[in-house]
């Protein structure tokens, strides 16, 4: 019955085998992808030549070195700019009482969640737009006299992908700061810390696992993004995923695609690694 | 006023700030949607409800429709029965290679999107179906799977072993206690868990783009053709409308399922 | 030789390094009341769980009348099982729980009816079939359960710790609520307890676990006035314990603690080493005026009372050091000799029992 290795009963092979048909599709797909990432490229056709290392060391040339780098510097920017806004948010959702700023904030960052990439990224493309709005709205202040461009800048893409990042962030986080015991910013609080210093000196310290795996969790995610940067960066400004889809329906060359997905495939998953590392030592340091 | 009151307004502030921020393009995107021009501009020069009609009368629009609820209703549906029987087996026993069956099927949420269309699309095309419905479908439940276990994870820690027993002492066969004592225990988690997974499959853009043709294009891909071509607003009713049709999708699916147990998990993009 | 309703054959069952059950044996006649009693981690439960089929055993046989059942799953045993939390299926009425097991049986739908019907009235809950069992109190839902496992016509039925969770005043009322319809229905019945004062009001017999191994099986009685070691003697009941030197004069056993020598016949010893333990039990101790020539104990100083409505009883300091609880009726005990007070203790020796060290 319940965790016992000894009597599995007899539905059990059923239950199993199409989750596991399901796995093999996908461990099939990552395959084919990593046998792809060592073909030849024929020029104008879907057809693969023979077996070569060329696409890992084309990979090496600066124009593609400078898009992961373009990427792993809007990750990090992103990642930093959506912990600096999402742990008031987090903290106002979990300390607050009123049911209203619960609600909304909850609101805020549950819907955007399922709504889709391209809905999300989308509405971007009219506040940034020349005639959108903060264009409009710095018009009618009279700040400025012609729109300037924030559409296709790696600022109009960091802005995007920060609000896009906030609900994650925020979920992360306020799950952190919920498992804080109150005790402990009540006992700071009698021994005579003012609130700012309960804040620096108890909560975020306590928080942070959370602001560690949150911050983490971001980077890494933003690294697969491709709807934000495709639509807001217009082409101008490239993310590893913008330039795979290029090349693969652009130019055909889906081995040297295949051989960019791998690459942030094992950038990602080695970036995890390193956040599931620092989460046991902080764990064993004694925070949850 | 005393400090503490001040740091209170501060505080309100950037949280009023924030949330600004966050909710901004939705409702940037949602007054669009009303403007009478054709020039996609904010604020909008005068009202009309035009683009609606346009967005829901758009061929590309509906077909994408029409596919979207196909390929979602069978990703789902067929993810909901595989999700649900591997979380209970993986849950419930021991076995070897269970790790890895776990860890495979939970992948999805941290592979990139775009990487499994890459690799999806050529796996298809190895198969020789390329940009054919059932290798969308296949995607999506790959894609959807992660959700609807977790859902049963979670309802399942509200199971009562204690029944299982009880059922079994009764006389009842092991098949006969999933189907008669934690089937309909776990329906109400179940049926929270089907419907957010439905919502993702409906939505998921990146993954589709790269497996879907003219043909087969569900709506999220539809709608980046359109913005491609023409920049007026008809887009900015269609997302009015689905951001509304999501929300109100979810509110039901929270009646089933806690939101709050389920977000443990990240959406994927 | 007819066949015994359930034999435990030399039964093992380890988790990890640890004897959770070792080697337990035990048989129990057809209609028999037998409660398994010891502390927490004895071992009773999981024995329990191997009886029904739970937990698979490491070694030895479990036979119902004579057939093995040892390999059997627990849907394949026809043992009833009441648990500790009642289990009742949340989503089903309490007719339909009880029904349960008949439809596993394939019982046709009409009969069905009719002995759920029969089964809720033997439990006084006929008029709840329709009711959910969260709509039932602690005690009815327990009744439920009984009901639910008893309609299967079981061969064995199986209670783990049923009353824990239940009111102290409405435990007492469903102990003779189970007794009663126990007799009445006659089945085998394996009741799991920590319990020793309800093991010792319901049971025929009652087999003492500790440490996964039985103790001690036997009917109450002798279980109270002759237990077969230190942990049955101070598990059960209330006892004093009188550590003291043992020797041996002739065929009869000296013991002796400070100025206090005390004769004691052998078959109410077993010595095997120079130091022992004298148990006596509070009503076998008699409180005397000091210098009473009855008082075999010596005197004593009151140093508290214990007073339980039937009886007090006395909590003092002998002069070798013993503390002793002597049991006295009614309350006057209270006035006759308060704190301070000296007394003579006598302790009826006949009713003691002795263990060495």
């Amino acid at each position: 019955m319940t965790g016992q290795a000894g009597r599995r009963p007899a539905y059990f092979p059923w239950f199993v085998a199409p989750a596991a048909i399901a796995a093999v599709v996908l461990a099939a797909a990552m395959a084919a992808l990593l046998q792809y990432a060592f073909r030849q490229h024929v020029p104008g056709s879907l057809q693969v030549g023979g077996f070569t290392l060329d696409n890992f060391g084309r990979m090496s040339s600066w124009v593609y070195l400078r898009v992961f780098a373009d990427s792993l510097l809007l990750s990090a920017c992103t990642a930093g700019f959506s912990l600096v806004l999402g742990y008031p948010l987090a903290l106002a959702l979990v300390r607050t009482r009123s049911a209203a700023l619960k609600s909304a904030i909850l609101i805020a960052t549950i819907i955007p969640l399922f709504t889709g990439d391209i809905v999300r990224t989308y509405s971007w493309l009219i506040v940034l737009g020349k005639n959108g709005f903060v264009n409009g709205s710095l018009k009618w202040l009279g700040l400025i006299e012609t729109p300037f461009e924030l559409l296709y800048t790696m600022t109009g893409v960091t802005l995007a992908l920060v609000q896009y990042s906030l609900p994650v962030m925020v979920i992360i986080l306020s799950a952190a700061i919920s498992h804080i015991n109150p005790d402990y910013e009540k006992a700071a609080a009698s021994l005579g810390a003012g609130p700012l210093a309960v804040l620096w000196k108890v909560t975020l310290p306590l928080s942070m696992p959370g602001i560690l795996s949150g911050t983490v969790t971001i980077f890494a995610w933003t690294l697969s993004a491709f709807a934000t940067p495709q639509l807001v960066g217009g082409g101008k400004v490239n993310m590893v995923s913008n330039l795979v889809y290029q090349l693969g329906f652009s130019n055909f060359d889906f081995p040297f695609a295949a051989t960019l997905s791998l690459v942030s495939l094992a950038l990602i998953f080695a970036i995890l690694s390193l956040l599931g590392l620092a989460t046991r030592r902080l764990e064993q340091a004694g925070f949850r | 006023m005393r400090p503490d009151g001040i740091l209170r307004l501060a505080f309100g502030a950037v949280v009023a700030a924030t949330l600004a921020f966050a909710l901004l393009p939705s409702v940037v995107v949602v007054i669009t949607a009303f403007g009478e021009k054709s020039l996609l501009m904010f604020p909008p020069d005068g009202l009309s409800t035009k683009w609606f009609v346009r967005a829901w009368t758009y061929e590309d629009f509906r077909s994408g429709i029409r596919n979207g609820l196909l390929v979602t209703a069978w990703a789902s549906g067929i993810a909901l029965v595989v999700g649900t029987l591997a979380a209970f087996a993986l849950e419930r026993f021991r076995f070897r290679g269970r790790d890895l069956l776990e860890a495979l099927l939970l992948s999805p949420l941290v592979i990139p999107h775009f990487t499994f269309g890459v690799g999806f699309l050529i796996l298809a095309s190895a198969a020789g179906m390329s940009r054919t419905y059932s290798v969308v479908v296949l995607c999506h439940v790959i894609l959807v799977l992660p959700f609807v276990m977790r859902s049963v994870y979670v309802s399942l820690k509200n199971v009562d072993p204690m029944l299982e027993r009880a059922a079994a002492s009764l006389g009842a066969r092991p098949l006969q206690v999933f189907l008669r004592v934690d089937l309909p225990l776990l329906a109400p988690g179940l049926a929270g868990g089907w419907l957010f997974a439905a919502i993702l499959s409906f939505n998921e853009f990146t993954a589709t783009l790269f497996v879907t043709g003219q043909r087969t294009q569900t709506l999220p891909v539809a709608m980046y053709t359109y913005v491609r071509e023409y920049a007026d607003p008809t887009m900015a009713a269609l997302s009015t409308m689905l951001i509304a049709a999501t929300a109100f999708a979810l509110a039901i699916a929270n009646r089933f399922l806690g939101l709050d147990r389920i977000l443990s998990i990240q959406a994927g993009h | 030789m007819e066949a015994h309703s359930l034999s435990i054959e030399r039964v093992a069952k380890s988790f990890g390094g640890t004897k959770a059950v070792a080697e337990v044996s035990l048989k129990v006649a057809k209609g028999e009341f037998v409660t398994l009693l010891g502390p927490s981690g004895c071992g009773k439960t999981t024995l329990l769980n191997l009886i029904a089929g739970f937990l698979e055993p490491d070694a030895g046989e479990i036979l119902i009348d004579g057939k093995s059942i040892t390999r059997l799953a627990p849907h394949e045993r026809n043992i009833g099982v009441v648990f500790q939390n009642y289990a009742l299926f949340p989503h089903m009425t309490v007719a339909e729980n009880v029904a349960f097991g008949l439809k596993m049986r394939k019982v046709p739908a009409r009969e069905i009816g009719a002995r759920v019907e029969e089964a809720l009235e033997t439990v006084r809950l006929g008029f709840a079939g329709q009711r959910r069992p969260r709509e039932l109190s602690g005690g009815q839902q327990q009744r439920v359960a009984l009901a639910r496992a008893l309609v299967i016509r079981p061969e064995l039925i199986l209670l783990d710790e049923p009353f824990s969770a239940i009111d102290k005043n409405l435990r007492a009322e469903m102990q003779v609520e189970l007794k009663r319809i126990q007799r009445a229905v006659g089945i085998t019945t394996i009741f799991v307890t920590h319990d020793q004062s309800e093991a010792l009001s319901l049971s025929d017999r009652i087999a003492v676990m500790a440490r996964g191994e039985v103790q001690q099986v036997s009917v109450p009685a002798e279980l109270y006035r002759r237990p077969a070691n230190h942990f049955v003697a101070s598990f059960i009941g209330e006892v004093n314990r009188l550590d003291c030197e043992v020797a041996r004069e002739g065929d009869e056993l000296v013991l002796r603690a400070g100025d206090v020598s005390l004769r004691l016949p052998p078959t109410r010893a077993q010595a095997t080493s120079d130091k022992g333990v004298l148990y006596v039990r509070p009503e076998a101790l008699v409180a005397r005026d000091p210098g009473d020539p009855e008082a075999n104990l010596g005197t004593a100083t009151v140093e508290a009372h214990v007073y339980q409505g039937t009886h007090v009883d006395i909590v003092a300091k002998a002069a070798n050091g013993w503390l002793l609880r002597v049991r006295h009726p009614g309350y006057e005990a209270l006035e006759r000799w308060p704190a301070g007070a000296t007394i003579g203790v006598q302790a009826r020796l006949a009713e003691a029992y002795l263990f060495s060290e």
